[in-house]
């Protein structure tokens, strides 16, 4: 496990050795450029199907993804459609073409307003102008699909599979990163027919893995958040 | 504490206006900060540089619109304990925040 002396919290908390990964893992975004064995990808998808899941329903099949060239022409086809997704709605110009992107972002935020939220809505231009990659130059990656006929929300058990998955990478030296602009691959037919993924499947999230670089793991300071707690007839309300 | 009112439920704020958003900030310590560069390449919001020669090569936080998303990912790479976010993102109306607190670390009950 990676292990770096945490200098936010001076007096070393001792976490158990499951809050450690919990507290610690971040999400890498720059990797070097050696392959994670074999072996340890299969670890972290053991992890995965270990995860619980509505009605045991185990709604998920994974693809691993190790080859060089087939992950750069990835990120080409995923660059190229955030810069038409800019094109289309990035109301930073003058003139008619800004008016009419205005209007399409106002549209569209409306119809898709969780991935158009404007983080995402600022990662699109990012990556457009190449200054966030995609998949960070990660030597594996893992799609999640959805197997469509799940019990109940088949795409909140793929999350919790996926979390899995992460954890027990960290847990064992690698890093990792959720790739939510995976999914841009699924919009066309070319990925979908390359990589197979048909009904009743769903292409939800990738995950990248690999070794950092530097020592991006430690504990940080997040917010905390409103908890509302009843108890013997009465609320409490705590963060 | 409250939830939207009907104007912000309708009303998506403009994302590249300051008026309307709040971006991630971080306080960064330049008597600690050596320009080693290595927050700048984790940020996913590409909202750090390195500017400066020799001894004055330091991080900055963009001016313009930092997109900040407040993950403290620079604050858990930089090995000098010199870099930490101090204002959370926050943008106006529909997607104003809700119901969170000040930043902590993991605190042990
Ligand atoms: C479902 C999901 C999708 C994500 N997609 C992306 C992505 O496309 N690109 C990226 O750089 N980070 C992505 N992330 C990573 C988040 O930005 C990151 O988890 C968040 O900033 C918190 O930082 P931490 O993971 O270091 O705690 C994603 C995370 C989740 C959970
Ligand atoms: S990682 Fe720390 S020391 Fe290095 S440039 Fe960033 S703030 Fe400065
Ligand atoms: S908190 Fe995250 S987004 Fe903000 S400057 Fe640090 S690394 Fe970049």
């Amino acid at each position: 496990m990676a292990e770096k002396e945490n200098k936010k919290t001076p007096d070393v908390q001792n976490w158990n050795s499951v809050e450690k990964v919990i507290f610690e893992r971040r999400s890498v975004r720059k990797y070097r450029d050696k392959q994670v064995p074999e072996n340890l990808i299969r670890r972290v998808l053991e992890a995965g199907r270990f995860a619980p899941s509505a009605g045991n329903c185990q709604p998920w099949k994974f693809i691993v993804l190790r080859d060089k060239e087939m992950i750069n022409e990835m990120e080409r086809d995923v660059i190229r459609l955030c810069k038409v997704f800019k094109f289309l709605m990035d109301w930073r110009r003058p003139g008619l073409i800004g008016k009419i992107a205005w209007l399409n972002a106002q549209v569209s935020i409306r119809l898709m307003p969780n991935k158009l939220h404007p983080i995402p809505f600022g990662a699109i231009s990012l990556i457009a102008d190449g200054k966030l990659g995609v998949f960070h130059g990660a030597p594996t990656i893992i799609f999640i699909l959805k197997d469509r006929r799940g019990v109940g929300n088949p795409d909140l058990d793929c999350g919790i599979c996926g979390q899995n998955m992460v954890l027990a990478a960290y847990s064992l030296g690698l890093s990792t990163c959720w790739i939510g602009f995976a999914i841009l691959l699924a919009y066309g037919p070319k990925w979908k027919r390359r990589l197979g993924i048909g009904f009743p499947y769903e292409l939800v999230e990738g995950i990248c893995i690999g070794y950092p670089v530097g020592n991006p793991n430690g504990i940080i300071p997040r917010e905390t958040h409103e908890i509302d707690w009843y108890e013997h007839g009465e609320k409490k309300t705590m963060f | 504490m409250s939830y939207l009112n009907l104007i912000e439920r309708l009303r998506i704020p403009t994302y590249d206006n300051e008026e309307y958003a709040t971006t991630g900030r971080v306080r960064i310590d330049h008597e600690k900060c050596n320009g080693c560069g290595m927050c700048a390449m984790i940020c996913p919001g590409n909202a750090l540089y390195i500017a400066g020669e020799g001894k004055n090569k330091k991080a900055y936080l963009e001016k313009d619109f930092p997109q900040c998303m407040s993950c403290n990912n620079c604050a858990a790479i930089c090995e000098r304990d010199a870099i930490i976010v101090n204002v959370t993102y926050d943008f106006g109306y529909f997607y104003k925040i809700l119901h969170r607190g000040e930043m902590k670390p993991p605190r042990k009950f």
